[in-house]
């Protein structure tokens, strides 16, 4: 029976081999020698897709598939931070607030309708008029005007210096797209998009499966190491660990819980490999300086340095998360630049009760200090349960704390932990762009720079934040990260709990899937292959 | 007296199409009001976490989700008028044709639960009837009863624990395996039949496979409901005057039970099965979740996980609609076969 089913499963793959060898083979004239060898893949996945338009969507669901479909000017090359040309052939700041890009010639959108600087102008334009509401138009702030200049030139004008502006760049929301095809005010359907990336949508069934071939006109630097991919949609994780434990997928990539990547490391005779990189999704939990516990600045202070001296991190990604996190003792994620251990550097690298207790006594603070601690079930995964349980137990093994742990659905808990509602509550983030200050001004700037809405501010904390804006120099901006990540620390407005790992699984005989698995979340598809 | 019962026919059939307005009308007006007083909206459950406050609000106010509630009762009650359910917030896709796609993969998923219901309720309950009080009935009714108790999801996953991954024969999850479903043209929505039009033997098999799970788990739960009525019926006709009078003509008993007995017993099935609908459609929608099939029902949940108002309400719409007019049908029938309903 299985055989017959193996038969049946190959006698199809063949066709499909066939199908799309097809598709390849009349991309030969589109003059693109980059595409289309080896086998095609599966990859599932329990994502969920918002849009495909790149002014409709803020999301990794619908990014995912994007970074294949569409070119950015910019993008960020497989381990790398630092985002590079794509569809531009050159880009630099002439200026502080100038940034010019120069286009590569030759290339085309899957309909073979050229792509032009003036494309790029629309692209941007557009994006800033839809405004989305799910979509990403907040990232372009910074910039004043996008015009062209010459045939072949974009000139983006900033509102104020903005070092990182290539960085958001390289996001799939500022994808090029064909004005014949995108209309000016309104958002494109997902299976009617056109873009010019290595891979051509060729069938798109919401929530079912999106397939990928190789883009004919693609002329672009990247080279395709599969000839077509289908993404299959799954709603629960465990029904796409049976998919990849069956084999109906090649890859199965985000999103499973810690036990399933725990079984799933011990299915290697089974032919599936779970694989890992570094990421940057982090855990923290906030502290509302209005509300929290505590009858004075100081007091509340000392709460919250007795805390971050109280919290055992590795206890919590052994135990709680499998190893598929490690401790995370700054807000900038290890990987990123800047990055430094700074809550090691101020509390130690181990719990230290005596020195909590001291800190509490020596404020005054009376013991045990009561804290509601809000959670939230199924936003951060089934896990969070788990883990503000091993919180409550660590905190009050202490006998200085006394948390009241209270959870609430994310439909509620979005709305009211920036209404002065909750004295402290989880959060996670993930990154817009791979650089440090993705981490360092959503929470740590003054409002509105900062979304938490947690009253912490901080002077020093502001001027470091707009130096490392300003700045192009690495070494600079490091210094001002360190800066930020240290005052971070010592006042503990925010105590970050754990860095996510990128982790896939995938079948024997895959290959490239590692070297995608980066701090960018760029899942590239064209890195895949299969022997 | 024949002029004057068809008469009390049309007016009953009259006054139950007329109650059909305020019910959905009922039904449109609470769904509305649930999705607004329920925390959240979809702007908040996509960029909550992301976004401050005051950016939310921007964003909520642009999208026409600040006006006030009368306003958008108006304008929605307008558009369930014309025909149109709206286009989803968080997908961008006109509310129809997800229920046109999602609910063919429902249906497909329902009938075969109904098949596979109607082969195993109806043979078991008419020899539970038949054999009375033996071993064999008081297995059967075990089985109805536990099958029917047993969570959808439950009865789910350890099928898939078993004939997907211990044997191996069966797939777990989908519609169709993804090199199937990638390359097999469009033309009704409806798998199997696509790979017929299509005269793919080997995807209307793939395809045929990977609905044998996910129907069998469902129709296993309505043949609970079937053993038990069909049973019930057959007792009750055994005991009739024309059953004894059959057996006293010298009919042997097979033919006194099939031909007599059963064919009677059957019609309140009939009817019991129409009710099943509403059943067989909530059945669907945590069968759908379970087999990862891309139903209307699992569309459902993801649109209600992201407060989506608008495809929520269409699908709800959509699904109320089924139920009345499945109800209305009933009724006809019955009215139309039993006078006494009438009155």
């Amino acid at each position: 029976m299985r055989q017959r089913r193996r038969m049946a499963q190959g006698l199809t793959l063949l066709a499909a081999v066939a199908l799309i060898a097809t598709a390849c083979g009349s991309s030969s004239s589109g003059g693109s020698s980059s595409g289309g060898t080896g086998k095609p893949i599966v990859v599932g996945t329990t994502d969920k897709v918002v849009s495909f338009d790149p002014a409709g969507s803020y999301d990794q669901g619908s990014w995912t598939p994007m970074y294949s479909m569409y070119q950015t000017l910019l993008f960020f090359p497989p381990g790398s931070t630092k985002a590079t040309p794509d569809a531009a052939k050159s880009c630099a700041f002439t200026d502080t607030t100038t940034y010019v890009c120069t286009m590569r010639s030759g290339q085309k959108f899957w309909n073979g309708d050229p792509v032009t600087a003036k494309d790029v102008v629309y692209s941007f334009t557009r994006n800033l008029k839809i405004k989305a509401p799910n979509g990403a138009s907040s990232l372009l702030d910074p910039v004043k005007s996008v015009t062209t200049q010459g045939s072949d030139k974009v000139v983006f004008a900033l509102k104020q210096p903005f070092a990182l502006f290539p960085d958001i760049l390289g996001d799939p929301s500022n994808a090029i797209v064909d004005p014949k095809v995108f209309p000016p005010t309104k958002l494109v359907a997902n299976d009617k998009i056109v873009g010019s990336g290595p891979y051509e949508l060729s069938k798109y069934q919401d929530g079912q499966q999106l397939v990928l071939k190789p883009n004919p006109h693609y002329a672009g630097t990247l080279k395709l190491h599969n000839s077509g991919v289908i993404v299959r949609y799954y709603t629960q994780a465990s029904a796409l660990k049976l998919a990849v434990e069956g084999g109906d997928a090649d890859v199965a990539y985000r999103t499973f819980s810690p036990t399933d990547i725990a079984s799933l490391r011990g299915e290697g005779s089974r032919g599936v490999q779970v694989v890992e990189g570094q990421g940057a999704e982090i855990q923290y939990i906030v502290f509302n300086q209005k509300i929290m516990p505590g009858g004075s600045a100081a007091q509340k202070l000392a709460i919250r340095k007795a805390m971050a001296l109280t919290i055992d991190r590795p206890a919590i990604a052994k135990s709680d998360y499998n190893n598929t996190v490690t401790p995370l003792y700054s807000m900038i994620p290890a990987g990123l630049t800047g990055h430094t251990e700074s809550f090691k550097q101020v509390y130690g690298d181990a719990p230290n009760t005596a020195k909590a207790k001291s800190t509490l006594s020596s404020a005054g603070v009376k013991t045990p200090v009561s804290l509601d601690l809000w959670w939230t079930p199924s936003h951060y995964g089934e896990t969070s349960a788990d883990m503000y349980t091993t919180i409550k137990r660590q905190l009050e093994a202490t006998g200085l704390f006394k948390i009241n742990l209270h959870s609430a659905e994310w439909d509620q808990y979005s709305g009211a932990y920036p209404t002065d509602q909750y004295q402290s509550f989880q959060l996670g983030w993930f990154p817009d762009y791979p650089d440090s200050d993705d981490y360092a001004a959503p929470f740590y700037g003054t409002s509105p720079l900062s979304f938490l809405n947690d009253h912490f501010s901080n002077p020093q904390v502001d001027s470091a934040i707009a130096a490392e804006r300003k700045s192009t120099d690495p070494s600079a901006r490091a210094k001002s990260f360190g800066q930020v990540q240290l005052i971070g620390a010592q006042q503990a407005p925010i105590i970050p709990i754990w860095q996510g790992k990128e982790i896939a699984v995938q079948r024997k005989g895959v290959t490239g899937v590692a070297s995608t698995l980066d701090p960018s979340y760029t899942f590239r598809y064209w890195l895949i292959g299969k022997s | 007296m024949a002029k004057k019962n068809s008469g009390s026919l049309r007016s009953y059939l009259l006054v139950r199409l007329l109650l059909v307005l305020p019910m959905v009308l009922i039904l449109l007006t609470f769904v509305f009001l649930l999705m607004r007083v329920a925390p959240g909206d979809p702007i908040q459950a996509a960029l909550g976490g992301k976004l401050s406050p005051a950016q939310l609000a921007a964003r909520r106010a642009a999208a026409g989700y600040d006006r006030p509630l009368i306003v958008q009762y108006g304008e929605y009650l307008r558009q369930v008028i014309t025909g149109n359910f709206g286009t989803t917030i968080t997908d961008h896709r006109p509310v129809i044709d997800v229920v046109k796609t999602s609910g063919a993969a429902t249906l497909e998923l329902t009938v075969g639960a109904l098949v596979v219901a109607i082969i195993v309720g109806v043979p078991v309950g008419l020899l539970c009837g038949r054999y009375r009080d033996t071993w064999f009935d008081a297995s059967g009714r075990t089985f109805g009863v536990v099958i029917y108790a047993a969570p959808v999801f439950l009865t789910g996953l350890l099928a898939q624990l078993i004939f997907g991954k211990d044997l191996g024969w069966l797939p777990t999850s989908g519609q169709a395996s993804p090199l199937t479903q990638a390359f097999l043209q469009t033309h009704s929505n409806f798998l199997l039949i696509d790979t017929i039009i299509d005269g793919n033997t080997a995807a209307f098999w793939d395809v045929f496979k990977h609905l044998i799970l996910p129907a069998t788990t469902l129709g296993l739960l309505l043949s609970g409901v079937f053993i038990r009525l069909v049973r019930v019926n057959v007792i009750q006709t055994l005991r009739h005057d024309y059953i004894e009078a059959a057996r006293a003509r010298g009919i042997n008993e097979p033919r006194v039970v099939f031909r007599h007995a059963f064919r009677n017993a059957l019609v309140p099935v009939i009817t019991v099965m129409g009710l099943q609908a509403a059943l067989l459609l909530s059945g669907a929608v945590l069968t759908e979740e379970t087999f990862n099939w891309p139903g209307i029902g699992h569309a459902l949940i993801d649109y209600l996980n992201n407060r989506d108002y608008i495809a929520v309400q269409g699908i709800i719409t959509v699904f109320a609609l089924a139920v009345v007019v499945i109800s209305l049908l009933i009724d006809f029938i019955n009215a139309w076969a039993d006078p006494r309903m009438r009155y």
